[in-house]
């Protein structure tokens, strides 16, 4: 037992203050010191408890968060959103895509000590994110993935149909491998697994004390070693945002996500020397408009680009964002640089122009019937994105009614009952525009989180299909260029600005940030001085 | 005796409409938890439709009631969809905390509060008066959540004497006795934001009914006989306002659980006010309505403690 596991335990037995109080007088608390071999406890926040710790079966971002360093996938991306080899050492995929063929680590054990096998990589797929996972389930499905396993350290794919971002999506966020021997016959989202997880990653999940914290300890059998550096790494929930801006100046926090950073605080982080941070490195997110083309109003695409031309989106970015962000340039961004159709941006078919704005809705017949703008009330950019958009249409006449309303609510509004004009949100592209945008113009008749403008093209879907299967990047361009020139017309949604993630932490952690997720690859990190 | 099982069984339909009442509130709020729980992504087909079998939120709204009243019945709380754990284990696991913070906040506001109200009434009109005065005004005034945020800028980040949030030191905790110290450091800011608000206003509750007594005949009486003026404060008058001070520790005692939520999310202290703020923005309907049951049950509780506490103060009032 080492000293920290002492204390550790010696403080879960300790329990409330009047316990503490019968303590009285013992010996104050020997200065913990990690000179060499780089160990010591890094304090990272949370918002919140986590819904599970299984990442098979969710896509909470806290979820994530924790389950980045437990569990493993079969590959990672590193800062260019490149696979490199984790749990699989080599792949390979046929020209058609339809084909994947990959090579497991050998050696590689789970905590409990059982051995990794490619029976774990079938099941995992199979039985969990086939079936229960939010994103990936729809996906395999989709493809009628088939999985088979020549033997115990080979697994092979096959496709009904290629899929470009099949690689991209093989991450711990969208495809952990998790144990066959503890999940199999169980309920999973129940398995005591799912809230105690036991991966093959570089640390243990030691406790949850729930509301407070949950801890990790070091995995002393990793494969990769001498790492994991780290003795402990311990999520702190920490509720407020402008706490988790304190809790780094005031050194209670070493890593806070962009996630949970509270954007106003930003540009004074940025500036305190004590603090490091990555910023712009990130898988694409676009913050965007949709209109309701259902609605009377917006059904006519006049009215949609006459917001275009007089949102000022340029001021969003500072105002909104602190300038943390770029403003938006067409139907999906500027994040995947290979795909952008520069004849036909926002930039040169909308130029800032509220008279010629106010022109085109008198052309289109606007009969100043007021617009209701609703959003998610518990996300505060939304509210000054909100009131900004409200000031720039009033200058061309359009009356915007604010409606922030509370998550579940808005949810039910806008993606169930489709009862708004416009509506502010955003949307993660998960590494590649298929996965993630698609659903922003392909038609759509319900769920949330998808198309609700009631936009349908059956050339855009056509499009959108293709350039999901094409095999490579120099086959898909030209498809999503042709979609932008569609797309950038119609305006079924307004994209308002592409994301720029801050990442912060004190100058005392290293090693962090080498993947293109900051949640992930944690091996390598240590911290000096406690 | 008897009155204690009279009061009692009062409860008994109080609680029950309490149950229904909350139920039947919550399922018509819109939102669900199922699109919480499914997250941003587009969910596959029959997915939602599974989890809703999965919670039996897929009955009717009055199958659903009647299925939770029965649990209620067997003492079973139901099982928290966000958090996928028995409803009581998630709360017992944070009791504790809250407990903690509650009543150190209603013990320093009773201490402060009748301290600070019997030297205003003693010296009324003094600036010692004034100041009471103001200090309750600004209680009244200064939201919770605010103050809190106000300590943590002076405290934590100004001068960075004490911790901004947590309950316990997360890197190498201390044991013992310095464990117990390093505790009291996270409560303290939370304890003090939480009950200045009480604070003010047992303050100025205790002042009134103290000034009322302090005109009454039997403390000239006392005064005559040379009673020190200790003992004409503490052992005459306080006494005899006690009553009106008790009614309110006692009333306020709900309150202050069910206010708890902000402040414990402020500070992000792991107590059942932040579970239970965090379950209706999830939407997690068993854990709030255990967490408002629970409150019920206190409030009830409270209150017939109260009642026995003033009845042995004064014994007139069981004779009304």
């Amino acid at each position: 037992m080492t000293q920290f596991d002492k204390l550790a335990l010696g403080r879960r037995a300790l329990g409330r203050w009047t316990l503490g109080a019968m303590a009285a007088g013992a010996a104050l608390r020997p200065g913990l010191s990690y000179a060499e071999g780089g160990s010591g406890t890094v304090v990272a926040a949370i918002d919140n408890d986590p819904p599970t710790l299984n990442p098979g079966i969710s896509t909470d971002y806290a979820t994530g968060e924790i389950a980045a360093k437990v569990y493993e996938s079969l590959v990672w991306l590193d800062v260019d959103a490149t696979p490199q080899p984790s749990l699989a050492t080599s792949w390979e995929a046929t020209p058609d895509g339809k084909t994947y063929s990959f090579k497991l680590r050998q050696g590689v054990s789970w905590h409990d000590g059982k051995p990794f096998s490619a029976a774990d990589v079938k099941f995992t797929f199979e039985e969990v994110l086939g079936k229960l996972h939010p994103r990936m389930a729809a996906v395999l499905k989709s493809l009628g993935a088939m999985i088979e396993t020549p033997d115990d350290h080979s697994v092979v794919f096959r496709l009904e149909r290629g899929y470009a971002p099949f690689l991209v999506q093989m991450t711990v966020f969208d495809a952990p491998i998790l144990p066959k021997h503890l999940f199999e016959g169980t309920n999973i989202p129940a398995a005591p697994a799912s809230q105690a997880p036991v991966g093959t990653g570089p640390f243990k999940f030691s406790e949850w004390n729930r509301g407070a914290n949950i801890r990790l300890t070091r995995n002393e059998n990793y494969w990769d070693k001498p790492k994991p550096y780290l003795a402990e790494v311990v999520f702190q929930i920490v509720p407020q945002g402008a706490n988790r801006s304190a809790g780094l100046q005031t050194g209670e926090l070493d890593v806070v996500s962009d996630f949970y950073m509270p954007k106003p605080d930003l540009p004074r982080l940025m500036r305190d020397p004590s603090l490091q941070n990555r910023q712009g490195v990130n898988i694409p997110a676009i913050w965007f408009a949709m209109f309701n083309t259902k609605s009377p109003v917006f059904a006519k695409k006049e009215v949609r680009q006459a917001v275009a031309m007089a949102v000022d989106r340029p001021r969003l970015v500072q105002q909104v964002m602190r300038g943390i962000a770029r403003p938006g340039i067409g139907a999906f961004g500027d994040g995947f640089k290979w795909l952008v159709n520069e004849d036909v941006t926002y930039d040169k078919k909308y130029p800032l122009d509220p008279a010629k704005a106010k022109a085109l809705l008198q052309q289109a017949g606007y009969d100043g019937s007021p617009v209701r703008m609703v959003f998610d009330a518990a996300r505060p950019q939304l509210r000054s994105e909100a009131q900004i958009i409200r000031e720039n249409l009033r200058a061309i006449g359009m009356d915007v009614q604010l409606e922030p309303l509370e998550r579940s609510v808005m949810l039910d509004r806008v993606f169930t009952k489709r009862e708004f004009d416009i509506t502010l949100q955003s949307f993660f592209s998960a590494g590649d525009p298929a996965i993630g945008y698609t659903r922003l113009y392909v038609t759509t008749t319900s769920g949330t989180n998808n198309n609700a403008s009631g936009y349908s093209n059956p050339k855009v879907d056509e499009l959108l299909a293709e350039a999901a299967t094409a095999p490579d990047r120099e086959r898909r361009a030209p498809l999503y260029k042709e979609l932008q020139v569609i797309l950038n017309e119609d305006l079924p949604s307004l994209v308002l600005f592409d994301e720029e993630t801050v990442n912060v932490a004190t100058k005392r952690v290293t090693g962090l940030w080498t993947s293109i997720d900051a949640r992930d690859r944690w091996a390598g990190v240590r911290i000096q001085g406690n | 005796m008897w009155f204690v099982a009279r009061r009692l069984l009062h409860a008994v339909p109080l609680l029950f409409c309490v149950v229904v009442l909350n139920f039947v509130l919550i399922a018509a709020t819109p939102g669900d938890p199922v699109t919480i729980l499914v997250g941003d992504f587009p969910a596959p087909p029959g997915y939602v439709e599974q989890v809703k079998r999965e919670f039996g939120l897929d009955q009717p709204i009055y199958v659903q009631l009647f299925r939770y009243l029965g649990h209620v019945l067997t003492g079973d709380l139901g099982y928290s969809f966000a958090n996928r754990q028995p409803v009581s284990t998630l709360i017992l696991g944070r009791l504790a905390a809250t407990l903690e913070l509650t009543l150190t906040a209603l013990l320093l506001a009773s201490i402060l509060g009748i301290i600070l109200g019997m030297l205003a009434a003693r010296w009324r009109g003094s600036w010692l008066d004034s100041g009471v005065q103001g200090v309750a005004s600004a209680g009244y005034s200064i939201p919770d959540f605010w103050l809190g945020q106000i300590l943590i800028l002076i405290f934590s980040i100004w001068l960075g004497w004490l911790p901004s949030q947590g309950n316990m030191s997360v890197r190498g905790a201390p044991e013992g006795f310095a464990g117990f110290l390093d505790h009291l450091r996270y409560l303290l800011l939370p304890a003090l934001a939480l009950s200045f608000r009480y604070l003010a206003l047992i303050a100025r509750i205790t002042r009134a009914a103290m000034l009322e007594v302090l005109s009454a005949d039997f403390i000239l009486a006392a005064r005559s006989r040379g009673a020190t003026e200790i003992s004409i404060m503490v052992g005459h008058a306080l006494r005899n306002a006690a009553a009106p001070v008790i009614t309110v520790i006692g009333y306020n005692l709900g309150f202050i659980l069910a206010g708890s939520a902000l402040i414990e999310t402020v500070f992000g202290w792991p107590g059942i006010g932040r579970l239970l703020f965090d379950s209706i923005s999830r939407r997690d309907y068993p854990v709030m309505m255990a967490i408002l049951l629970m409150v019920s049950v206190t409030v009830v509780l409270a209150n017939l403690a109260t009642d026995i506490l003033h009845r042995m103060i004064d014994p007139r009032v069981g004779d009304r």
